[in-house]
């Protein structure tokens, strides 16, 4: 079964539009917000145990702690540039819900003590985009958004800004660059964007989904929302699944919900015929897991990091016996290749190689040496660049090669796939 | 003040420095890495940190991450190493990145023996690159504008040179276009590379990325000497460097000074060389007579045409451009007023209407490096005469001879014709100078030319716009009859020249210090010898 906390309405097409949001109770927590001292709402958003919901899981309440205490502007800013791959759940929030966010947004901008918002959008969801474009204008009409928000004397403005397709826009310093007009390249930390960031200023970013929560966590406070999910994994998340199971989408589950029973249970489980040979559990990033390890695993950031991999974005991408592992590990490095903004030197010529290095030995060049040189590659992008791209194309690959090394071994020594056999052999071209 | 310990070397440093600038080192020290060197290329001390080659990596206890020296700000305490096992390798792969795709054609190359990639695989390289793999291809002989062509696919995009546009020249041309290893320096259509610092990004170009048009394929680096001297281009006075072997002089480069031009230098600067070379100078002396020219040896032409000074005596002038040294200026001006007796002594300024231009970087409207210092020995010795004096004195005929001190970079002087035309008038004219002049030749009556010292081949001193005087040594000698104003001011007073022997910076010999005169030094001191370059 699913929690629905937040996409308990979902179903309702009306629920995008302010008045249909506002019949299932839309903006009343909004008031009751604005009653509340910012602090109060902080204190209660750090309670819940709110991490952010966009990758790395950073306790939301900590990092709006981390704004200078004084009167210099700040910016709260939307990242909604779900670009990781096996992602899709800020698209479901902001094409069925946008008032939600809007609402999430306010209350967070109050907290914060910023006045001005954006939500960076990925360029290529040109539907959420004039939906949401759309919810704001009837925010500001009904006086949700704009100077003195319903007559609290408090002032909000938001932006809707389309990115223009890079993936390295979602790392919020990236973003920050992009927002900036700049080429979308991360920034140097320090100085982190709580400190300067957006135009130099304290600059908040979170994900559409933590945004969100910020909502139902108002509104029923904090120890209801720890109901749900762990001590250090409180609440709720959409968890987008995808792959080769019979119902793929988007479920919302406690925290801590197992990895199987959303596969089998939500997902419906393996094609017919077909056996779970592999978990991404949390985006493309994360290690893969393999069956047997995604099949003991919850989904907290605990549990999959135990396991050695990680929560991500919640995306579950799951893989049958099918597939190819080096064919899929080829589509991967291939993608980190292309989105590599390519400042830091590591990450700019070690997605190149890793990708030549995959496809090499997927055209039947390999050399056994090549799959020691994957490893050794990777390991030393690892933790070396300004942002986390360069691990994210290097976890993959670490994982997908010593826990699949068969598969890697045979199509050296072979020069075909061991699942797929001959058959194909020029997929990639 | 900070304390920290770096590879067990204490070392206090201000508030707010970074590891590597505390690894750099400061004061006398600056640049010479007191407690170790660490791989670096995208940090440059003169620009802001990028943070992107990640090869600065450090060691700092107490922190399992390795941090990057650039962007780590020294702490109380804080104790760093760069020589670990887990350092080395990170910088061994790091540079192992840099160089998968670069071509390596360092045989072609024009920043072989001098390349950052290079220097630094040396010290800190892998020695077994693993790459199997096709290399990116780029754009190559990239036209970026009049001074610069850059070659991409030996570009490890460090950023420094678009930084530089950005915060040095704020002309902000370059720029990173495409991404990942795709990435390329580049220009905006139609907007060159062009400004009048675009050279400094090749001096700061880890690579043989961006080379100058003026310098590429001319010289091999290791066939160079250098040496360095101030620029006589401005009156900023920039430190810099000049390159030359026997063929003559090749380039010139900065030299860090943080009172005068910190770690850059103007285009302009870097043409100044050309007016040492020997092709640009007079060789010989030159003094017309009813035939025609008659070549000379330099000293018997100053000595010759020193009879005609000394008969001239107080209705001789002498006219001094701001491109000499302030030794010369008290040389030649103490004979004139004290053997001579005459104080006609006129300062030809060249574009008086630009002098206080100032572009508020480095370049300066007054094109001498050492009008202050004229001015100054002029005031010490009572002098203010005006130029319409000397227009007059040659009008009313009083004064019958002028000996000129020309200029050593004539295109920065736009009235030289009419100055030449101007002086002419009067009976003798002894004109010395080191570069030819057609004008020059073209003259007709008692004329003198003689070869002068170039800024490089004399010790002395300039002072600058802001009245810093500048000490330089002689670099070497491309002309060796050619004389110094000051020996040339002697010989035209009459007097007879002892010239100590100079060290030479070629010949390992030490010639007798005999007393030897002008026309009997030995000819062409540009003896190359293998083993010293």
């Amino acid at each position: 079964m699913e929690t629905k906390l937040l996409t308990e309405f979902y179903h309702l097409d009306e629920f995008r539009t302010l008045p249909g949001y506002q019949k299932q109770g839309g903006y009343e927590v909004l008031k009751k917000a604005l009653k509340m001292q910012p602090q109060q709402i902080i204190d209660e958003v750090k309670a819940s145990g709110l991490r952010g919901r966009g990758g790395a899981g950073f306790p939301t309440g900590m990092k709006w702690g981390f704004l200078p205490k004084n009167n210099e502007p700040r910016y709260l800013l939307c990242n909604a540039d779900e670009g990781e791959p096996g992602t899709f759940k800020d698209r479901l929030m902001m094409e069925r819900a946008p008032h939600q966010l809007i609402e999430g947004m306010i209350i967070s901008g109050y907290a914060v003590g910023s006045q001005k918002g954006y939500i960076y959008v990925r360029g290529e969801y040109h539907y959420p985009i004039s939906v949401l474009r759309k919810a704001v204008e009837e925010a500001y009409a009904a006086g949700l958004l704009g100077k003195n928000i319903l007559g609290s004397g408090i002032n909000f403005d938001l932006d809707v800004y389309s990115g223009a397709g890079a993936y390295i826009c979602g790392e919020e310093t990236g973003m920050i660059s992009s927002l900036e007009g700049l080429k979308g390249q991360p920034k140097l930390k320090p100085p982190f964007p709580a400190v300067q960031g957006y135009l130099r200023k304290p600059t908040i970013v979170n994900n559409v989904e933590t945004l969100a929560a910020v909502v139902p966590i108002i509104k029923d406070g904090a120890a209801a929302y720890r109901k749900f999910g762990t001590e250090k994994s409180a609440g709720t998340k959409l968890f987008s699944l995808s792959g080769n199971v019979v119902r793929p989408g988007n479920y919302e589950v406690p925290l801590a919900y197992p990895l199987k029973d959303l596969i089998y249970k939500l997902g419906g489980g393996m094609k017919p015929g077909r056996k779970l040979k592999a978990v991404i559990p949390g985006g493309s990033s994360a290690p893969v897991l393999t069956a047997e390890e995604a099949e003991k695993v919850n989904l907290d950031y605990e549990s999959i990091a135990a396991a050695g991999s990680m929560l991500g974005s919640g995306a579950v991408i799951v893989i049958d016996d099918s597939q190819c592992m080096v064919d899929m590990l080829g589509v991967l490095t291939h993608f980190y290749h292309h989105e590599s903004c390519g400042q830091c030197t590591p990450c700019r010529e070690g997605t190149g190689w890793l990708n030549k290095i995959v496809h090499s030995i997927l055209e039947g060049r390999g050399r056994l040496q090549d799959i020691e040189l994957l490893i050794k590659v990777a390991d030393n992008m690892k933790g070396r660049t300004i942002c986390a791209l360069s691990d994210a194309a290097a976890l993959p690959v670490l994982s997908f090669v010593t826990k699949f090394r068969d598969e890697f071994e045979y199509f050296v020594r072979e020069g075909h796939s061991k699942v797929r056999g001959v058959r194909n052999a020029e997929m990639h071209h | 003040m900070p304390k920290c310990t770096i590879n067990g070397k204490e070392i206090e440093v201000k508030e707010g420095t970074t590891i590597i600038e505390a690894m750099y080192g400061s004061g006398e020290q600056k640049g010479e890495w007191p407690a170790g060197k660490v791989a670096h290329y995208c940090w440059h001390p003169g620009l802001s940190v990028a943070g992107v080659c990640r090869l600065c990596m450090v060691q700092i206890e107490g922190n399992p991450r390795l941090q990057i020296a650039c962007n780590t700000v020294v702490t109380e305490g804080m104790k760093i190493n760069n020589t670990s096992d887990a350092v080395k390798d990170a910088a061994k792969w790091g540079l192992d990145f840099h160089l998968i795709n670069h071509p390596l054609d360092c045989p072609i190359c024009d920043q072989a023996g001098e390349c950052g990639l290079q220097d630094q695989y040396m010290e800190f390289g892998k020695y077994n690159p693993e790459m199997a793999e096709k290399k990116v291809k780029k754009h190559k002989v990239v036209d970026l504008g009049p001074t610069v062509v850059l070659d991409s696919e030996r570009c490890i995009l460090c950023s420094r040179c678009v930084r530089f546009t950005e915060e040095v020249s704020k002309t902000n041309e370059l720029g990173i276009f495409n991404r990942g290893d795709r990435s390329e320096i580049g220009t905006f259509d139609g907007k060159p590379l062009d400004n009048k610092y675009s050279m400094n990004t090749v001096d700061i170009c880890p690579v043989g990325a961006l080379t100058s048009k003026d310098f590429r394929f001319r010289q091999r680096v290791w066939y160079l000497k250098d040496s360095n001297t101030i620029c006589n281009g401005c009156s900023t006075g920039c430190n810099v460097k000049v390159y030359f072997n026997r063929e003559g002089f090749f380039r010139v480069k900065p030299v860090y000074n943080e009172q005068v031009n910190g770690y850059w230098m103007c285009d302009e600067g870097r043409d100044v060389y050309k007016f040492a070379n020997r092709e640009n100078r007079w060789l010989k002396a030159k003094k017309r007579t009813s035939a025609g020219w008659e070549e000379m040896q330099p000293g018997a032409a100053a000595k010759e045409a020193g009879m005609v000074a000394k008969s001239a005596g107080a209705n001789a002038a002498l006219v001094l451009t701001g491109q000499y040294t302030v030794e010369e200026y008290e040389a030649i001006i103490s004979n004139f007023v004290n053997e001579l007796k005459s104080k006609n002594v006129f300062h030809w300024m060249n574009m008086p209407e630009k002098a206080e231009d100032f572009d508020g970087l480095l370049l300066r409207g007054d094109k001498n490096p050492n009008t202050k210092g004229l001015l100054q020995i002029l005031q010490k010795y009572g002098i203010s005469t005006k130029w319409s004096d000397l227009t007059a004195g040659l009008a009313s005929g009083t004064i019958k001879t002028v000996v000129v001190a020309g200029p050593e970079i004539q295109v920065q002087f736009p009235d030289m014709k009419d100055k030449i035309k101007e002086l002419s008038k009067a009976q003798n004219l002894i004109w010395m100078q080191s570069g030819k002049n057609s004008d020059l030749e073209a003259l007709t009556g008692n004329v003198w030319l003689i070869p002068m010292k170039s800024y490089v081949e004399k010790d002395g001193t300039f002072v600058n716009y802001a009245g810093l005087a500048q000490k330089f040594k002689k670099v070497t000698t491309v002309i060796s009859e050619a004389l110094t104003l000051a020996e040339a001011g002697d010989l035209l007073v009459g007097k007879m020249l002892a010239i100590k022997p100079e060290p030479n910076v070629f010949v390992e010999a030490v010639r007798p210090p005999d007393r030897v005169v002008v026309e009997h030094r030995k000819k062409n001191e540009f003896v190359y010898r293998r083993g010293t370059l």
